[in-house]
């Protein structure tokens, strides 16, 4: 009879334990996303009903204005809040999260297709201590390539039927742009954006490409070297093809003029792609790498990941969480997101819809090399974006040289960056 | 009866001292300590005791901030000269009564209502490279490249002026006030002494202005080294052109909140910033209130 | 004074006046006018009048802008930190106004204080400390912190206005048996009511307008105030220029109309720190 009882005893308990699990299991479980890709939120929306159709987990995505992201992100995360799944920056503007410990590290355990990403891309998402920077913070989501895209019908126009081949005829091409009375180049100094991406696409040919970035990264070499100060030089100079007024050109104005067809050219990324289509849908625009200094020679593409899918440390649903970061990276998505947003996709072999993405896709193959400044030196203020863009819109100015502005980066950087201490 | 009048004396005081305790002095004085730490994000690290003002005051932080400090002062300087002299000058007019009085004292005082982000949004579209009207109207004149916001020598000017545009009003108000405040019998007597109206205002109304000028004057100091939602605004979180509008409000943001597409911060070099900007808004404002009660009792 | 020829002095004055209000009035009216445009006719004809007159822009604005949402909330968080700043500062101003006590001077010091430190100087601080209280991202934090900056100054100008009162008013209540809290309700606070709208102006046109504290501690984007909204806005629609200008307009309108049918009071209370009434 005793017997029985605790019997019957367990099988409540039991009986019991199953309800409260069924109860959990039934419960919804909402996830909440927070992003700065405002002109992204259908694809997201779509993106969570079909999460939501295979897992029975709601996503809820909300973007913010992108000038304003960090300051939500970082105060909402300080304050213990935030959503689950954080749309982070890559490379510093992650390693700055998770070296805080915001975010939860992952491996390749919990979200086994981390394995096909190049390692490369996952540097993008790994700390800045030296225990943050083993683990993995995230899973990247886009690779963004930098290039100049040029508008053909102006270049019909002015009469230049092929691209030049090499940057002297790159250059010619440009003084008889400005000569038919068309503006060679978009972009301008403002607010130094721009200038960062110029040097992205035409330094890494001065420089030496991804042989440098090893050198300069590991500190063998600084700066100071003959082919960045040529690289920053070579920048500086281009502001002769720059629009009327440019003093007061930043990064969304030369957008805005490139977008409605006053430009030959505009330097930028991939990530543009979409904007010039949804904003003048007759644009009619293509891709080129900056040509290399001679016939044959070897150009580079400045390339990086744009950010990725990260998960707050303190989510109360770290395993719906994961569920959600393994769905974001498969080929089912990437596909997806490289074909619907005409971005490229992080996740390795999408294939892209847009011809000019595609281009973009299959140059950044051949000539792909890190974005210097970005990849390798945002971690910490004084960063080298920051310096550079300042040092090259004085040099813009006239204020300054390549090889002064070559010692300020290096000095600047040096108070953060170890191997340039030594 | 006494304790009786004391315990009404708490509760009439408790509220509006406790909001100010918990909401203004308890931050005031924890933002004194936290410069004492080093931080990651949000999070406080060790005590380091002087460190984040030493990095502060050298490479790299000290030029930014010795930039940023001199454009504080600039503006003070710009706005004491542009904004309160025609706040001055258009006092003095409205005193004397012109035809249409109302309306111009309505219409000067206008933009002071408007918020600083409004203005700032506004003069960015009027100053815009692309479609801005100014800029139109200048290429028209044949200036062919007119970005001021662009150039570092009239970026920071631009602000100033527009900074006085909104804010023109408020002095000349104060010193409309001040002017209607003096007796009458004042200029009487230097009429019949055989005075000029320049001598007038320069031997009666400037001295007997004296206090309206010392609460301007502290009042622009404080607003000039807080300067933030303007250069924000209008020239962006780095102070475009290349830091030429930077503000110490502005490096204080750009390090305790990050840069736009950058999360890199420094909490406790921005906590440092805080403090030193305390002690030049305190010292300043506490030495020009100890002034401005020597003139009013001389007054 | 009146009968005084007009001299080359006088029309320089008056050239002056209308010069500046000149300056006032054709930027906001080229503002009205370029929200009425379609943005291609803002490019080419930046100063004409729109051909056809058009609310398009508002349209868009409204829609995408969520603007009411905006106004709702700098409504209600202006209006609850009035009501704390009013009541708090009156019953302070009438405590130090009306008594005599040793701590007086002290709290004279201790607002003081208060005013030298406005909270964009302890914006860490605050933020540390709204966090862990639990405020952060609310507008109920953002109410407080906004009434204690507005206090000091509260109640410096109402603890004026109350010492300037004749002594027998609250006396002669007194010796009817009033209690204390009923001398400065019923008796007093009437007395300062034009002041205390005064007061009301001058706190609540910088809270009105803040832009720092809402983009520091408000992160949900409904819980977003005008000028913050405002700036969403002009990081969406960064190349259309049309709805930018009407974006403006509408964040602008309302508190420019309330000025024109009350400027005698904006005026007054917003000089009101520095002319002492």
């Amino acid at each position: 009879m005793r017997m029985s009882l605790r019997t019957i005893g367990k099988v409540l308990a039991v009986g019991w334990a199953f309800l409260i699990a069924g109860m959990a299991l039934a419960q919804p479980v909402t996830l909440s996303f927070w992003s700065w890709r405002v002109e992204d939120k259908e694809f997201y929306d779509d993106i969570a009903k079909q999460f939501e159709k295979q897992t029975g987990i709601k996503v809820v995505f909300t973007p913010y204005k992108n000038t304003e992201y960090n300051t939500i992100i970082s105060s909402a995360l300080a304050a213990g809040s935030g959503p689950d799944i954080i749309h982070t920056r890559a490379y510093g503007g992650l390693a700055q999260l998770a070296d805080a410990g915001y975010l939860l590290p992952i491996d390749a355990k919990q979200v086994p297709n981390l394995n096909k990403f190049p390692s490369s891309l996952l540097s993008a998402a790994r700390g800045f201590k030296d225990d943050t920077r083993k683990k993995i913070y995230g899973v990247p989501f886009a690779t963004q390539s930098l290039g100049f895209f040029y508008n053909k019908d102006l270049l019909n126009r002015a009469g230049i039927k092929e691209l030049p081949e090499t940057w002297p005829e790159f250059k010619a091409a440009l003084a008889k742009i400005k000569a038919a009375g068309i503006v060679p180049i978009a972009n301008g100094p403002k607010d130094g954006i721009s200038l960062e991406q110029i040097f992205g696409v035409v330094g890494p040919m001065f420089y030496g490409g991804t042989d440098y970035f090893r050198d300069v990264t590991t500190g063998k070499k600084t700066f100071v070297d003959d082919g960045f100060i040529k690289a920053l030089e070579e920048t500086a100079a281009l502001k002769e093809f720059f629009p009327p007024n440019y003093a007061g050109i930043g990064y969304p104005e030369g957008r805005t003029l490139f977008t409605n067809g006053g430009a030959a050219f505009f330097v930028t990324g991939g990530f543009d792609i979409a904007f010039f289509r949804e904003n003048n849908p007759k644009l009619n625009f293509g891709f080129m790498p900056a040509p290399p200094l001679t016939r044959g020679g070897r150009t580079y593409v400045s390339t990086f990941a744009d950010g990725n899918y990260s998960i707050n440390a303190k989510t109360k649903n770290p395993e719906a969480a994961i569920k959600f970061l393994n769905f974001l990276s498969t080929q089912e998505f990437g596909q997806q997101f490289t074909e619907k947003l005409a971005q490229a996709s992080a996740v390795p072999g999408t294939k892209a819809k847009d011809p000019v993405l595609a281009e973009v896709i299959e140059q950044t193959g051949y000539y792909g090399t890190p974005y210097l400044t970005l990849v390798g030196f945002r971690y910490a203020t004084p960063t080298g974006t920051e310096l550079m863009r300042s040092g090259l819109q004085k040099m813009i100015l006239g204020q300054a040289t390549g090889r002064q502005v070559a010692e300020e980066m290096t000095k600047g950087v040096a108070t953060w960056f170890k191997p340039f201490q030594r | 009866m006494r304790f009786q009048r004391n315990l009404w004396l708490v509760i009439f005081l408790a509220p509006a001292l406790l909001l100010m305790l918990v909401f203004t002095i308890l931050p005031a004085i924890n933002a004194l300590s936290f410069s004492l730490y080093s931080w990651t994000s949000f999070n406080r690290e060790g005590f380091v005791g002087l460190e984040n003002f030493r990095k502060l005051l050298s490479f790299p932080f000290r030029d930014a901030f010795v930039s940023a400090f001199s454009h504080n002062l600039l503006a003070f300087a710009g706005l004491m000269v542009i904004q309160n002299g025609l706040g001055l000058l258009l006092a003095y007019a409205l005193w004397r009564q012109p035809p249409f009085f109302k309306f111009f004292r309505v219409t000067v005082f206008l933009p002071v209502i408007l918020s600083l982000v409004v203005v700032g949004f506004l003069w960015l579209l009027f100053f815009d490279p692309l479609i801005g009207p100014l800029t139109k109207a200048a290429n028209a004149l044949g200036i062919t490249s007119f970005a001021p916001l662009g150039d570092p020598k009239y970026a920071l000017l631009t602000l100033i002026l527009v900074n006085a545009w909104r804010w023109v009003g408020f002095p000349t108000l104060v010193f409309l006030a001040g002017l209607n405040s003096i007796s009458e019998e004042y200029y009487e007597a230097a009429r019949l002494d055989g005075a000029t109206e320049g001598q007038v205002f320069r031997h009666v109304m400037l001295p007997l202005l004296a206090p309206a000028f010392t609460i301007i004057v502290i009042l622009t100091f404080i607003g000039a080294m807080e300067w933030f939602e303007l250069p924000y605004v209008m020239a962006g979180v780095s102070g475009n052109p290349g830091g030429a509008t930077d503000t110490m409000g502005l490096m204080f943001y750009r390090l305790a909140f990050g840069a736009a597409s950058e999360s890199t911060s420094n909490v406790g070099v921005a906590a440092a910033i805080s403090v030193v900007l305390f002690v030049i808004v305190g010292v300043g404002s506490a030495l020009g209130s100890l002034y401005l009660r020597r003139r009013e009792v001389e007054g | 004074m009146l009968r005084r020829r007009l001299s080359f002095w006088d029309a320089f004055l008056i050239g002056a006046l209308t010069v500046n209000a000149l300056g006032v009035i054709l930027p906001l009216a080229l503002m009205l006018i370029s929200a009425m445009k379609p943005t291609p006719e803002i490019f080419a004809s930046p100063f004409a009048l729109p051909k056809a007159w058009s609310l398009e822009n508002f349209a868009k604005v409204w829609e995408s802008g969520r603007f009411d949402l905006y106004f709702r909330n700098s409504i209600f968080i202006t209006l609850g930190a009035e009501v704390l700043i009013l009541a708090f500062s009156a019953m302070a101003g009438y405590a130090l106004g009306r008594f005599r006590f040793g701590l007086n001077n002290l709290l004279y010091v201790v607002f003081l204080v208060g005013l030298l430190f406005p909270a964009k100087l302890v914006l860490v601080p605050l933020f540390i400390q709204l966090k862990q209280m639990g405020l952060l991202n609310s507008h109920l934090g953002l109410i407080l912190v906004y009434a204690a900056g507005g206090i000091p100054a509260a109640v410096f100008i109402l603890t004026g206005f109350f010492r300037s009162l004749p002594s027998d008013l609250d006396n002669a209540a007194r010796i009817d048996g009033a209690s204390e809290w009923q001398v400065f309700a019923r008796v007093m606070l009437p007395l300062v009511r034009p002041q205390l709208a005064i007061v009301a102006i001058y706190t609540a046109i910088p809270i009105w307008n803040d832009f720092l504290l809402p983009l520091a501690f408000l992160q949900s984007p409904t819980l977003k105030t005008v000028p913050q909204g405002l700036s969403v806005f002009f990081g969406e629609f960064a190349t259309d220029y049309g709805p930018l200008f009407a974006g403006l307009t509408l964040a602008a309108l309302p508190l420019i109309i309330l000025y024109l049918l009350l400027s005698e009071q904006f005026i007054k209370g917003l000089t009101a720190g520095a002319t002492k009434g």
